[in-house]
């Protein structure tokens, strides 16, 4: 149901559900399964999501709710998507994105000949450009306090990255834009990719008065970078621009001028029913990707899951992912006989509780303590083992099982020494202080509730006094980092992808270092970290603040999410995705029987 | 009804043999007719029940009650937490009705739910009772600028909707300690503040009733005798008119009080009602309705519990309906054909009826049967329709 | 009168004003519209936060913030001037448009409901009074008291797996199992017997009638493969019409008034010929092809029992109209049930008619008639769900109502001077216990428009409950309001309404200017 999905979409990082929501890539990356090779061309599919459509631009500030994003990567293809295993799959039949040298830090963006929108204009770098522009935030030069210059673009996503960027260099075919850095960038490739391409340069000009591309192109090209503290009067032509980017694509009816939905990806959307339903159709230009098996995609949106159980059970829907819940997933699999097939698997969010650096946790021992109360197990147990029998608690605070470093990580973090309840180990440690420990959570979150309880339970064996500082949805958030409480119990996002998200959590000082975590260790390989673009390298490091973050008795991580998608036996080709994207990741291996 | 009405072919009157007739006193009347009314007796018995049950078996108010286990407690799973208790065997069993997912104990959840339910269910009707009467009373006694006032007012509680409203109040209720001593008072009794807040908003359907039945007992010879004798007006209100209109308002009260479970229950559904770790039955239903299908115990045990005290207390109401109104004869149309002379007794006595200033639906009891009464005319989804 | 009628309006005006400036301040104070982006890791946290903030130009208080939505709001009043600003919502719509599209939701859902459970409520009250304390009323009270206990939620898991998921399953092989058959028969009979009233011997004689005839049509059906070919023909028309032309000229009229027992005959007659002249017209149908012929039936039952005349010519005239219309009802049911085969055949719906979710099937096509099923499976069980727990209030309350009216002086003395028991109940008493029923179904007509929050969230319809709620969710005012100023609005206009059609149904209450 909406209220609880509401809560539980807690730390879903908006920019990692951008820029994970790759488009349409490569099917060299993934050869398609022997099943979809057996099923026929053609047929359609009913996927069910929970919110309704309503934007064609899913990359601002408003728009970027998972269907929007959803929608978009079906009708776009980029440079690049992200499969199932996290992994970064280039799509060489859209276009090539090379590194051209690492210092300084250059990319070359080429889009292959061929490449076109569905009314026929070629996709061309100045389709690239526009991306750029709206994504640095270049020519923003706005200063909130002092209430003076312009805000252009109003882009959801992570912008330091490609913020590091100047105007790019343009080939003079059109067709390839190289970006340079001014510092090595961890998460470049990725960088420029929202859900692939998706907004086309020619209709904004269009819009904005100008005569073609070209004309857009030497717009951009003549103003300088925005700076804040120098602002300069509005450019209304980009204004005009812009405000379109960020509001012209709103709708929930299909838009009676086609340029507001072009497509350059597999689908093309056909018909919109306001908040009732969503269809696409084949693109039939399209041949630069992976192709869709499916004539017709349909979305309905159905909140609940229950709703959604018998939707799927009536077949009404094709494909659904409902809120992961034992009782759903049971329900599910007690469909497998009428041939539902159900995939469960973990998603990047998980659980964890943090303790403070401060008050009655000020002191390691009492910290370390309180970890070894902590029933990890029990609470994987009892709140994730009915939806996931395969369910272990998360022995990492920045890797997830699906990632391949996490079994390395694991091993020498010192996750070891909190596998299970030691309460004579906290007995011990305690020295028979009885400090007293204020639990904040969401009150209105059922797991956190339980696992509050649970924690409760046992540390108060171990000597501590807890006191329920639960609080409702809409106060527990703004209560962060505020100090009235000593431990807290919530969710983060792992983005997957990309390191960029880890010292924003972890490093001194930062917004979202809620306890306060301060290591000068740690800050400074995580400076390193953020401009370190070998793989390997990062991954190292990555293993090297895990270890300092258990040393300092942190906190623990407990269980990730579950997520659980079902599809009826129509439909094959559908696979499990941890993360925002979900089951769209692969729609075009979706086949009908 | 339509061979029925019309094939009969005997036509007359029929009253059942009256009870004034003996001369008993209203109380006397009241009780009996009550005590003839089968619904109303069984839903009082099981009401009863089900009120010590809920009572005694987790405690309440720090006061420990019999049952092993409270409501917060966390015990290993057994038997996978399905229910315990068998009937062919009369046993209760470790955990008779189950346990949730974490191991709690749902006997003694239901307990505390069904309590909690049956205090805002009170709390509600003394609340809504309370303001309903004064606020009709004074309209319909004294009329002029204080009737209009008050009438307007209740006319803007009628329009703004409850769901907001509980909406507020569940976010107070989530805070902590900032804020005033109302947020305190709400983050610690959660379940009395929502009781006091819905009575705070259902007394208008009663106080229209009452506001008309002043209007009309006003008017008559009784309350002219009265304060010719020169009765004090408070007096006459209360000793001459309130108990002419009590089975009016008994019956509107029960009923307020039921769709107040029902209430809180679509409340806790949207997420605005009683917050864990203290529970509801209304919670705990919509907590588990994705365990309907896989472990039902978890739902139809407190869903059971619901619709008893609701049923319970619907025909309680109805039972109370049935023996206050005095115009009420048992009406029987083939003993009329049995008994002729029945006929013959007091005539019945309407309402008088005034010139009044606005039309009014004054002696009709409509809002009785608007067990939803406090819905009138807004969006709340209060009843979860 | 005038002067009242403006008094109240002006009056309603301003209570509306208060109340939205309340209402206002209130969903600003519900929860904190920053509360998703709060745990959020990412460095454009503050950007993101920024976003909302301008959207919902949280930088302005709330009270201020009303004025600059109430300076929109206000235009909405100027006639013609299509100026109507009510904001916009999260999404970038603005609140005119998703009130519209969200009205037309919620009306469909729940106008069918309410106009059904008034009619069964009211018939039901009145059974249940004219049969006080007997098994059948004690049994209808106590079905009300449970399915009003119920929550609503639950009602609607338990119709969607049975009354969609298992009918469907049941469709695919539509054969009723001779126990089954036999089962529901019994029942049936059971239910009747209890119904009945009457002596042991009536009751008994009518169990037995309904089990023989349940079990026997459902045999026939399951014979037949009925429930994949429905269809009534004109013969089943013409008998069932000769029944419906009994029981309105019993009701209407009276057994005795032979020329409108003739005139409700003729009407079925014409009704039969016409079912087989109108055939080729339907297959061209269009809703206002039905209405216009909806009206034409009513036209040719007033024409038949003018023609027919007799001592009471308004009586024939009555009784043959409502016959004629109800049989034309029949041949536009007959025609929906010729038109079940290619629905049920729709490559979109796939053998699978009702519906659990939406209010229509995505991107179906075809003739009035599928498009017409498509919507009567999409809304039955939402209907029937409505019907199930708002039926209370209507039974309840119209027993009440008719048992008062029955003791009435009046009534004793229409029974007195030898009236019928049909004359006395239809004429005397439910014409005047209609009064008060009337002004409730005014003011349930009001509190329709906004929307049923639970019973939209259940079956994924987005109407009026649905846009309130998602406001409310997400700390929002603007759709909140536009929701709120709907519902205020038509409740307090209906709410008049009410009044003044009570004033004039009972003449001793009156309006004093």
């Amino acid at each position: 149901m909406r209220l609880g999905r509401i809560s539980k979409a807690v730390g879903v990082a908006a920019a990692a559900a951008i820029a994970l929501s790759a488009c349409a890539g490569n099917s060299g990356g993934t050869t398609p399964s022997t099943a979809a090779a057996a099923s026929k061309q053609g047929g359609s599919a009913t996927v069910v999501e929970v919110n309704a459509f309503n934007t064609f631009n899913p990359n601002t500030a408003d728009g970027n709710t998972d269907i929007n994003s959803k929608v978009s990567y079906a009708t776009h293809s980029g440079f690049f998507y992200i499969d199932n295993k996290l992994n970064v799959v280039r799509n060489e039949k859209f276009g090539k994105m090379e590194k051209v040298s690492d210092d300084p830090l250059t990319v070359k963006y080429t889009i292959n000949d061929g490449v076109k929108w569905s009314d026929g204009t070629p996709v061309t770098a100045a389709d690239l450009v526009l991306q750029w522009a709206a994504f640095s935030g270049y020519y923003n030069d706005a200063n909130a306090e002092a209430k003076t210059g312009t805000s252009y673009f109003s882009y959801a996503g992570d912008p330091t990255g490609i913020a590091l960027t100047d105007f790019p260099e343009l080939g003079d075919d059109g067709r390839t834009m190289t970006l340079k850095y001014s510092k090595p960038f961890a998460d470049w490739e990725i960088a420029l990719g929202g859900p692939g391409i998706d907004i086309p340069a020619h209709v904004l000009a269009k819009k904005a008065g100008l005569a073609d591309t070209k004309a857009f192109i030497d717009l951009l090209k003549g103003m300088p970078r925005g700076d804040a503290k120098a602002p300069k009067p509005v450019n209304t032509q980009l204004k005009a621009m812009a405000d379109m980017w960020n509001t012209g694509f709103d709708t929930k009816t299909l838009p009676a001028d086609p340029n507001l939905y072009l497509s350059n990806g597999p689908f093309i959307v056909k018909s919109l029913n306001q908040d009732q339903s969503l269809t696409m159709v084949k693109n039939k230009d399209y041949n630069w990707g992976p192709e869709a098996q499916l004539d017709e995609i349909t979305v309905r949106y159905i909140g609940e899951a229950p709703a959604q159980v018998q939707a799927l059970k009536n077949g009404e829907a094709d494909i659904i992912a409902p809120q992961a819940s034992a009782d759903t997933v049971e329900q599910l699999k007690a469909l497998e006989s009428q041939g539902v097939s159900v995939d469960v698997g973990n998603q990047l969010a998980y659980d964890h509780i943090d303790l403070n650096y401060s008050g009655p946790f000020a002191d390691k021992n009492v910290r370390e303590a309180f970890m070894k109360a902590v029933p990890r197990a029990d609470i994987v147990d009892k709140i994730v083992k009915k939806l996931d029998p395969k369910a272990a608690p998360l022995d990492s605070q920045l890797f997830v099982p699906d990632q391949a470093p996490y079994a390395d990580s694991v091993k020498n973090n010192g996750s070891s020494a909190y596998q299970g309840v030691d309460i004579e180990g906290a007995k011990k440690l305690l020295n028979g202080a009885t400090p007293e420990v204020r639990i904040m959570y969401n009150k209105d979150n059922p797991n956190r509730v339980d696992a509050y309880s649970l924690i409760s339970e046992s540390a108060t064996k171990a000597g501590f006094k807890i006191v329920d500082g639960g609080l409702g949805k809409s106060d527990w958030g703004k209560a962060l980092g505020d100090g009235t409480y000593d431990a807290t119990i919530f969710g983060w996002t792992n983005s997957g992808v990309g390191v960029s998200g880890v010292p924003q959590i972890f490093k001194s000082g930062n917004d979202s270092n809620f306890n306060k975590f301060s290591d000068p260790a740690a800050d400074k390989l995580m400076d390193e970290l953020i401009v370190t673009t070998d793989k390997s390298k990062q991954d190292e490091l990555i293993q090297q603040i895990d270890k300092m973050i258990w040393d300092s008795a942190y906190g623990l991580p407990l269980f990730q999410s579950v997520g659980v998608d079902a599809y009826s036996d129509r439909i094959t080709g559908v696979k499990y995705m941890p993360n925002q994207t979900g089951v769209w990741w692969n729609f075009w291996e979706w086949a009908q029987k | 009804m339509a061979e029925d009405a019309g094939s009969r072919t005997w036509a007359a009157a029929g009253i059942e043999p009256v009870l004034e007739a003996k001369g008993l006193s209203q109380g006397q009347i009241v009780r009996k007719r009550f005590l003839g009314h089968s619904g109303a007796i069984i839903g009082l018995v099981v009401f009863a029940l089900i009120f010590v049950v809920a009572f005694t078996s987790v405690g309440y108010m720090g006061i420990p009650g019999w049952w092993k286990y409270s409501h917060t407690e966390v015990s290993p799973l057994v038997n996978g937490g399905a229910p315990t208790a068998s009937l062919w065997l009369p046993a209760w069993g470790e955990h008779p009705f189950g346990q949730d997912r974490i191991g709690r104990d749902l006997f003694a959840m239901t307990m505390r739910g069904a309590q909690q339910s049956i205090t805002i269910m009170i709390v509600i009707g003394l609340i809504a009772g309370l303001i309903g009467v004064v606020v009709g009373a004074l309209a319909g006694y004294f009329r002029g600028w204080l009737e209009a006032v008050l009438m307007r007012l209740t006319d803007i509680i009628i329009i703004i909707p409850a769901l907001l409203l509980a909406a507020v109040m569940a976010q107070m209720a989530g805070r902590r300690d900032q804020g005033s001593w109302f947020a305190s008072f709400a983050s610690t009794n959660g379940v009395l503040a929502l009781g006091i807040f819905l009575g705070l908003i259902s007394w208008v359907s009663l106080a229209r009733l009452m506001r008309g039945e002043f209007l009309s007992l006003r008017e008559r010879e009784f309350v002219d005798a009265a304060r010719i004798s020169g009765a004090s007006n408070a007096r006459i209100i209360f000793k001459h008119i309130l108990p002419n209109a009590v089975g009016v308002l008994i019956v509107n009260v029960t009923l307020t009080m039921s769709a107040a479970i029902l209430t809180e229950t679509a409340l806790s559904y949207l997420g605005v009602g009683v917050k864990a770790p203290d529970t509801s039955l209304g919670l705990l239903i919509s907590q588990n309705q994705e365990a309907f299908a896989t472990r039902p115990w978890l739902f139809w045990f407190p869903g059971m519990f619901i619709v008893l005290i609701c049923l319970s207390i619907n025909f309680i109401g109805d039972g109370l309906r049935d023996a206050f109104d005095p115009r009420q004869k048992k009406f029987n149309a083939k003993k009329a054909t049995e008994h002729p002379g029945a006929a013959a007794q007091t005539s019945v006595q309407t309402s008088a009826v005034t010139a009044l200033d606005e039309p009014e639906r004054n002696g009709f009891q409509h809002d009785d049967f608007r067990p939803d009464g406090s819905a009138d005319g807004t969006a709340d989804g209060t009843r979860g329709q | 009168m005038v002067t009242y009628i403006f008094r109240r309006l002006v009056t309603a005006a301003l209570i509306l004003l208060g109340a939205s400036y309340f209402v206002y301040l209130l969903t600003a104070a519900s929860g904190d519209p920053l509360e998703q982006f709060r745990a959020n890791p990412t460095p454009q946290k503050q950007q993101l936060m920024d976003a909302r903030t301008e959207l919902l130009q949280l930088d302005t208080p709330a009270p201020l913030r009303y004025f600059k939505w109430f300076g929109g709001a206000v235009q909405c009043l100027v006639p013609f001037a299509n100026s109507c600003d009510l904001g916009k919502n999260i999404a970038g719509q603005p609140i005119t448009d998703a009130l519209g599209a969200a009205l037309v939701q919620t009306l469909t859902l729940v106008t069918g409901a309410t106009v059904l459970a008034i009619l069964i409520g009211i018939t039901l009250g009145i059974i249940t009074a004219l049969r006080q304390y007997s098994t059948l009323d004690y049994g209808v009270t106590f079905m009300a008291f449970l399915f009003f206990s119920l929550p609503i939620f639950w009602v609607a898991v338990l119709l969607k797996e049975f009354g969609a998921i298992g009918f469907n399953n049941f469709l695919r092989n539509p054969e009723v199992p001779l126990s089954a058959s036999l089962g529901i028969g019994v029942v049936a009979g059971a239910l009747t017997a209890v119904a009945a009233g009457g002596p042991l011997k009536r009751r008994l004689l009518a169990g037995a009638v309904a089990f023989a005839f349940v079990t026997a049509v459902l045999i026939y059906f399951s014979a037949t493969e009925w429930f994949k070919k429905p269809g009534l023909g004109p013969v089943l028309i013409a008998i069932a019409g000769a029944g419906i032309a009994f029981a309105v000229t019993l009701l209407s009229a009276g057994l005795k008034n032979r020329k409108a027992l003739q005139s409700a005959l003729i009407a079925v007659g014409v009704g039969v010929v016409l079912y087989f002249l109108l055939q080729p017209l339907l297959n061209e149908a269009t809703f206002l092809m039905i209405v216009l012929l909806a009206v034409a039936f009513v036209l040719i039952g007033l024409a038949i029992g003018y023609l027919m005349g007799g001592y009471d010519r308004g009586q024939s005239m009555r009784a043959a109209a409502i016959t004629s219309f109800l049989v034309g009802f029949l041949i536009l049911l007959d025609r929906f049930m010729q038109a079940w085969p290619t629905y049920f055949n729709n490559s979109r719906v796939r053998g699978r008619p009702i519906a659990t979710i939406g209010a229509s099937t995505p991107n179906i096509q075809g003739d009035f008639w599928v498009l017409g099923l498509d919507s009567f499976t999409h809304l039955i069980l939402p209907t029937l769900a409505l019907i199930l727990i708002s039926l209370a209030s209507y039974t309840r309350f119209t027993r009440a109502s008719m048992l008062e009216i029955m003791n009435m002086d009046y009534i004793r003395t229409a029974r007195a001077k030898g009236l019928s028991e049909r004359t006395v109940v239809m004429r005397h008493a439910f014409r005047n216990a209609l009064i008060p029923i009337a002004t409730i179904v005014a003011f349930d007509i009001g509190a329709l428009i906004g929307g049923a929050v639970i019973t939209e969230t259940v079956f994924s319809v987005r109407g009026m409950g649905f846009l309130f709620l998602d406001g409310i969710e997400h700390v929002d005012p603007n759709p909140v309001m536009g929701v709120f100023i709907c519902v205020a609005i038509t409740a307090m206009v209906f709410n008049l309404i009410a009044d003044l059609a009570y004033s004039a149904l009972d003449p001793r209450v009156r309006v004093k200017a």
